[in-house]
């Protein structure tokens, strides 16, 4: 058995395509990102050698470290959030009747390009006539928020279409996880008289911990590095109120001429991502991964 | 089709359930899953509306409002405004090839890491993971230089491997914790059995995680599907770009022709609506197949 | 997954990256020095050979369909007139035009002949050795064809490295049948604005339309401030000497935020795009939009737009500030895009050539067949043109002085940072002093 299955030939067969493909097209060139960041660049005329006066720069960036930390405050609210992932996952997958259907249509947001989203969510948060303000008028309230243009609940106001983009992808993944689970085991458990909690916290959560683990790790470098929606609905603003990481470094490298400081931003978040993503693997780190049988 | 009519039946009414529960919890549990699910199909119901309108009426109306006279014009617009068609089979044929390109060849890694043994396992994982993290625009500049020096550049195979390298680490994340849960008896049997480490993947690891690949597959086609920066960076030539392109038809220097935008976007999710419909099936029928027997 | 996995991953990256650092300083020598031997080759078409010119602008034929036939005929034109010629397009929506454009310069591989927008943004380019001198053109075939301080917005030390195709101008626009309904005349005075202001808030309309998520809109009503009040060239000697401390320009500041506080701009301004902002006005909600006279189709010649509504729409001079050293015919605006020509080409005295006939035909057609006001000079007693196309087309005539858009005045960063602050100002965020200082801070910093 073991002969078999640490055949060099094979191993090499089966990786190397891989690894070749991603050292190329990603570590090559973020690589050069982080050549990039010890540069002084604006990425038209020639590049000088200023060595870590980026990174220094960047440490005593105040409007950073705000993008840094709401990017962060995004990585703590998903996490959180998928919690209730799990749990509309459980139910679905608890044999009730219209789970497949629900189970779809809860994925829709996601088919979705992030251009829809957006335009969908500033039509709901548009300060008069979106329906979110139109409701609240409608129920008394007399002055209700302009929500993207006030600095203090912009964010919360960007979290909520994340939160809701992405419901449909965690649930598939607990889903696809939940019902891996060789139903005997579950079987088992209710004719010991186990009641549905019981079930789902003790057997079937312990049974999925390392999905749970990758969705934690997806979750957080996922809003780390997130983009898209924050981009296209306030830009970052207003006055970088909403700013993230990669807007901040989006509008750097490419609205301000500035690819040095820029690719400095973009390592950066690797290694914030990189240091992340080891702290939960430590916090989450059992000793032997569990197994049927 | 079976279930479409479950759940309307279901609604509310819940039949009785072999463990005892209340029937207001029960009532209260699709009430809340239900409500859920009209929140999240309300998109596609605005989007239809919202390609319906005129610019006008996108930003003036409320969102879910009916337009005053249905717009079909901005998808006669969009069908002639030439090269629909053309983007069309481009996306289509980009997002397949990426996707069954990944799909393999992450199953593959996922194999040899999980169930296999040699040193650098962990060092090689590590590597993949930290693909993941890495923000597409600080890659843009380097990217495009590397394709442009091997003469990729303007041309599909530069997208190709582009998506399917940055959706290799997600693509082995997910496939990853399933891999691990297979019970090691089966690896075990097969080898007793004589069988090689080649037919053991394709003969019983690749049917079994089928409900998974699936998952992953789904994620793949969304990504790609989606996915324009690469697209304007890399590709120059009008013919070989893809249905991304067409909604940035209609961005202007100074205005932008929403409803035309919204008639894009509705022809461009039909098909990954349509083909996601028929593959998610697939995960429960390939859980049924999914041969955990012993 | 174990522990050991991220230290070793980080120590092959590490490595990798001495690697890459080590080998990588090919790419700062290949700027500047290869264009020498192409610059005086001399046109091949002219010998004969073929020439294909790679051509990349910024108007799909979706959104602006006019300017993208336009650019169709005159390239047809041109290959019927060159046979040897053959002119390849790129089309790309704005922003992603603005990214690729920076893309292809940072690995040197711009298009034959693009857009540039002015100063700020072309001066790294020019820097960088990217675009090619124009003044030949300038001298030569295209001697006084241009209005007069058009083509200085693309100068860099004494050189005009662009050609510019778009002139526009910001008036204030504003719906007459409101402004009847009130009894308001259009205003002379900023005291008079200001009633304008009280009496449509008094009576529930929103004065003006403004959607400052897009910063350079808000940026216009300041710079109309600023230059009311501190004159004409206070604005352009701030970015010219790096310096934001004049009182005049806190004083503005301070009056943006009363107009804030006046409620005179529509609810949620820093949250809604121009577009968004834009249909308040369309829809007369708001009686009052600041624009460039790029929309001015959209009240006269566009079809998709009810002529009662066209009929509706006037425009006013931002009025003249009480004891303020501006002159009421200073006008916010300036040139839009402009055609470059890459140092680097291959095909360089043929692309100039034909940047030289297409801002020729530009010129002669842009007004009538697209609606827009070229930088060349336009006879308006030959063309046949809307009442408001020549009002405006007069104005410019008659302008004391046109100030460039501060946000293209200044370089990349400092741009970014006046969008952020005016935002900022607007949303109380910042108090005019502080507004000024920030300001000043990064104009120093010089990028």
């Amino acid at each position: 058995m073991d002969k078999v299955m640490s055949h060099k030939g094979i191993i090499a067969l089966y990786v190397l395509p891989s690894l070749l493909l991603i050292l190329a097209i990603i570590y090559f060139p973020i690589l050069l990102t982080g050549y990039y960041g010890l540069m002084k660049w604006d990425g038209v005329s020639s590049m000088s050698f200023i060595g870590l006066e980026n990174y220094a720069a960047l440490m005593k960036d105040g409007a950073f470290w705000n993008s840094v930390y709401h990017s962060f405050l995004f990585a703590l609210l998903s996490t959180l959030s998928l919690a209730v992932y799990m749990l509309v996952a459980l139910v679905l997958a608890g044999n009730i009747k219209g789970a497949g259907l629900l189970r779809k249509i809860y994925l829709i947001p996601m088919l979705l390009s992030s251009v829809a989203i957006a335009q969908l969510w500033l039509k709901i948060y548009h300060p008069t006539n979106g329906i979110l303000n139109s409701f609240l008028v409608s129920i008394g309230v007399e002055d209700p928020p302009a929500w993207l243009s006030d600095p203090k609940l912009v964010l919360a106001a960007l979290f909520i279409p994340i939160l809701w983009q992405y419901a449909g992808f965690y649930i598939l993944i607990y889903y696809a996880a939940l019902k891996n689970i060789p139903a005997s085991l579950v079987e088992a458990a209710r004719i010991d008289g186990a009641n549905p909690w019981q079930i789902a916290l003790g057997i079937k959560l312990p049974l999925i911990s390392e999905v749970v683990k990758v969705t934690i790790v997806l979750a957080v470098v996922g809003s780390l590095k997130y983009f898209d929606l924050i981009y296209v609905m306030t830009d970052g603003g207003p006055n970088g109120s909403s700013e993230v990481m990669a807007s901040y470094m989006y509008h750097k490298a490419f609205r301000g001429f500035d690819f040095g400081y820029g690719s400095a931003i973009g390592f950066f978040l690797l290694i914030i991502c990189m240091v992340a993503t080891w702290g939960i693997r430590k916090a989450t780190a059992s000793k032997d991964t569990i197994q049927y049988s | 089709m079976k279930t479409v009519n479950q759940v309307v039946l279901s609604t509310g009414i819940p039949s009785p359930f072999r463990i005892a529960s209340s029937r207001i919890g029960y009532g209260l549990l699709y009430f809340i899953l239900i409500f859920a699910a009209v929140i999240q199909i309300l998109p596609l119901i605005w989007l239809l509306l919202f390609s319906l309108k005129s610019n006008q009426e996108v930003f003036n109306l409320p969102p879910f409002a009916l337009p005053s006279h249905p717009k079909w014009v901005n998808y006669e617009n969009v069908w002639l405004q030439g090269n629909i068609g053309r983007y069309f089979m481009n996306s289509v044929l980009i997002t397949m090839v990426s996707v069954i390109l990944t799909i393999l060849l992450a199953s593959f890694v996922t194999f040899a890491i999980t169930r296999m043994r040699w040193k650098l396992q962990s060092m090689v994982l590590g590597l993949f993971m930290i693909g993941m993290m890495i923000p597409v625009h600080s890659t843009l500049i380097p990217l495009f230089s590397l394709f442009q020096k091997v003469g990729l550049t303007d041309s599909q195979l530069s997208l190709i491997l582009s998506y399917t390298a940055f959706n290799l680490p997600i693509t082995i994340m997910i496939l990853l914790g399933f891999y691990y849960a297979l019970p090691r008896e089966v690896e075990e049997a097969a080898i007793m059995d004589g069988c090689s480490v080649n037919r053991m993947f394709f003969g019983i690891m690749l049917p079994m995680t089928i409900s998974v690949i699936v998952t992953a597959a789904i994620i793949n086609m969304i990504y790609n599907w989606n996915e324009f920066i690469f697209v304007n960076t890399f590709i120059s030539s009008d013919h070989l770009k893809t249905l991304t392109v067409g909604v940035q038809n209609f961005v202007g220097q100074y205005t932008t022709d929403w409803g035309a935008i919204g008639a894009t976007l509705m022809i461009s999710i039909l098909p990954i609506l349509i083909v996601f419909l028929l593959l998610s099936n697939r995960i429960v029928e390939g859980i049924a197949a999914g041969s955990v027997k012993g | 997954m174990k522990r050991k996995t991220f230290s070793a991953s980080m120590l092959l990256l590490a490595l990798t990256l001495v690697l890459v650092a080590c080998g990588g300083g090919s790419k700062s020598n290949t700027d500047g020095t290869n264009s020498t031997a192409s610059g005086d080759e001399g046109s091949k078409a002219s010998s004969g050979e073929k020439v294909t010119i790679k051509m990349m602008h910024l108007w799909p034929d979706g959104s602006n369909s006019a300017q993208n036939k336009l650019v169709k005929q005159i390239i047809g034109e041109y290959e019927q007139a060159n046979p040897n010629v053959k002119i390849d397009t790129e089309v790309l929506e704005n922003e992603q035009y603005k990214n690729k454009i920076k893309v292809l310069s940072a690995s040197n591989s711009l298009p034959d002949v693009g857009f540039t927008w002015a100063a700020g943004f072309l001066e790294p380019y020019v820097k960088g050795n990217m675009f090619a001198p124009l003044d030949d053109l300038l001298q030569g075939d295209l001697k006084d064809k241009f209005v007069s301080g058009t083509t200085e917005a693309y100068a860099v030390d004494g050189k005009t490295y662009a050609l510019p195709v778009e002139l526009n101008i910001v008036p204030v626009y504003y719906n007459k049948e409101i402004f009847a309904k009130y009894n308001l005349k259009t205003p002379q005075t900023y005291e008079e604005f200001k009633n304008i202001i009280k009496t449509l808030n008094d009576n529930k309309v929103t004065p003006i339309a403004l959607g400052s998520k897009d910063a350079w809109t808000g940026s216009f009503w300041y710079m109309y401030l600023a230059d009311r009040i501190g004159g004409p060239d206070v604005q352009d000697q701030a970015v010219a000497s790096n310096t934001f401390s004049d009182p005049n320009l806190i004083q503005a500041a301070k009056e943006a935020q009363e107009l804030v506080k006046s409620n005179a701009f529509v609810k949620g301004f820093n949250g809604l795009s121009n577009d968004e902002a834009k249909s308040e006005f369309m829809n007369e909600k708001a009686a009052m939009y600041a624009m460039g006279t790029w929309e001015v189709p959209n009240y006269t010649t566009n079809p998709d737009i009810p002529q009662e509504f066209k009929d509706k729409i006037g425009f006013f001079k931002f009025p003249a500030y009480d004891g303020g050293k501006g002159n009421i015919n200073d006008w916010v605006g300036g040139v839009g895009v402009g055609l470059f020509v890459s140092e680097n080409s291959k095909v360089k005295e043929d692309a100039k050539k034909f940047v030289s006939f297409f801002v020729k035909r530009w010129g002669e057609l842009s007004v009538t067949d697209a609606g827009i006001i070229p930088g060349t000079k336009v006879d308006t007693s030959s063309v046949k043109l809307p009442q408001m196309f020549i009002d405006v087309l007069n104005e410019l005539n008659n302008a004391n002085k046109v100030i460039l858009y501060l946000d293209v005045q200044m370089k990349p960063v400092a741009s970014e940072e006046h969008h952020n602050l005016i935002q900022a100002l607007l949303g109380n965020a910042v108090t005019p002093e502080e507004f000024a200082k920030k300001q000043e801070d990064v104009l120093k910093a010089g990028k």
